[in-house]
């Protein structure tokens, strides 16, 4: 593999770099549901902590559409 | 076929200067930043002028709900009100000016309006929030505050005794304090490359979906406006309840955990 497209390498960084949080994300909007279904008088609380853990996810999947676009 | 990655729309990273204030270069960002906390300013200082026990201005009514509001949120994790209002000015500057410096990076004329600076043509306005020197700035004020009160409320053992918990002849307590140390600053780095990474990116993405739709731009950006107006609000709101997170953890070492039942306030001022 001597000479490498830059377009390939930079479709793989997108492609596996959505995998993490896009998992990430899921697994907080399952655990979400979960804990509402149980007890569904602090809704409020659990959904702020719930956009807390979405904002720490997104910004790993903000850093790989930093690098894909300024490589 | 790579042409479609080198579009020429988007920002480079590092904002481009203007003019020069003596020796200190004034960049793009900076002016715009300096435009949104005139309108911060502006708009808080009219409310607050205009502020009754029954406010007769609808103006200082709303930014009362407002402010209420964004109490309640942090009162949460606080637990305690006196400290929550303690740290509340400091908490909802920050919500609000992250706020609307993420959010200026959608209205129209920011990063297309351009004048031609030394024969390169350079956008005028540009998001405060997509300078790493402005988030660089806000995550270290963040975090001073943090020691400070951590020093201030603890005392300086205490603080140290944070770090370096545990048997003091142990090696071991020296390399967890070293690691400790090494998170702390961690912090800062994240704290700062993720505000950055999440609102350049977001505009970055914005270039390249509009060179890719061509014809069509209008409508595929719609919905990208519509993601980076809720990452906009998250990362605000993110970056205001880490940084109470942060005071609390670093504030409370030494109290039970449980808290609630009976608040020693009065016993740590």
């Amino acid at each position: 593999m001597q000479h490498v497209d830059p377009a390939f390498i930079k479709g793989l960084t997108i492609g596996l770099g959505a995998i993490g949080p896009a998992v990430g994300v899921g697994m907080i909007g399952s655990a979400v549901v979960g804990a509402v279904g149980r007890n569904p008088e602090i809704q409020g609380r659990i959904l702020s902590t719930a956009f807390i853990m979405i904002g720490l996810v997104d910004a790993v999947f903000a850093f790989v559409l930093l690098i894909l676009f300024t490589t | 076929m790579l042409s479609m990655f080198a579009f020429s729309d988007a920002q480079p990273l590092a904002p481009q200067r203007l003019f020069n204030l003596g020796p200190i270069p004034f960049t793009n960002s900076m002016l715009f930043g300096l435009v949104a906390a005139v309108i911060v300013i502006g708009l808080f200082g009219l409310a607050a002028k205009a502020s009754q026990l029954w406010p007769k201005s609808r103006l200082a009514f709303n930014v009362e709900t407002f402010i209420d509001l964004v109490f309640g949120l942090m009162l949460e994790s606080f637990g305690n009100r006196q400290k929550a209002l303690k740290h509340f000015p400091l908490l909802f500057t920050l919500f609000v000016f992250i706020l609307i410096n993420n959010l200026s990076g959608l209205l129209p004329g920011v990063d297309t309006i351009t004048v031609t600076v030394a024969g390169v043509s350079v956008s005028l306005f540009r998001s405060w929030t997509t300078d790493l020197n402005a988030t660089l700035a806000m995550a270290i004020i963040s975090l001073s505050t943090v020691h400070f009160y951590a020093i201030k409320d603890i005392g300086a053992k205490g603080y140290v005794h944070h770090f370096f918990s545990g048997n003091l002849k142990n090696p071991m307590t020296y390399f967890i304090g070293v690691n400790e140390l090494f998170g702390e600053l961690l912090r800062l780095v994240t704290l700062s490359l993720r505000l950055f990474g999440v609102i350049y990116g977001g505009e970055a993405l914005l270039s390249a979906i509009a060179v890719l739709a061509g014809n069509f731009g209008w409508a595929a950006t719609l919905p990208i406006m519509f993601l980076e107006i809720f990452v906009s609000l998250v990362q605000a709101y993110l970056f205001m309840m880490l940084t109470a997170s942060y005071i609390v953890m670093s504030t409370s070492h030494g109290e039970s955990e449980t808290h609630g039942v009976v608040t020693p306030s009065g016993a740590q001022a």
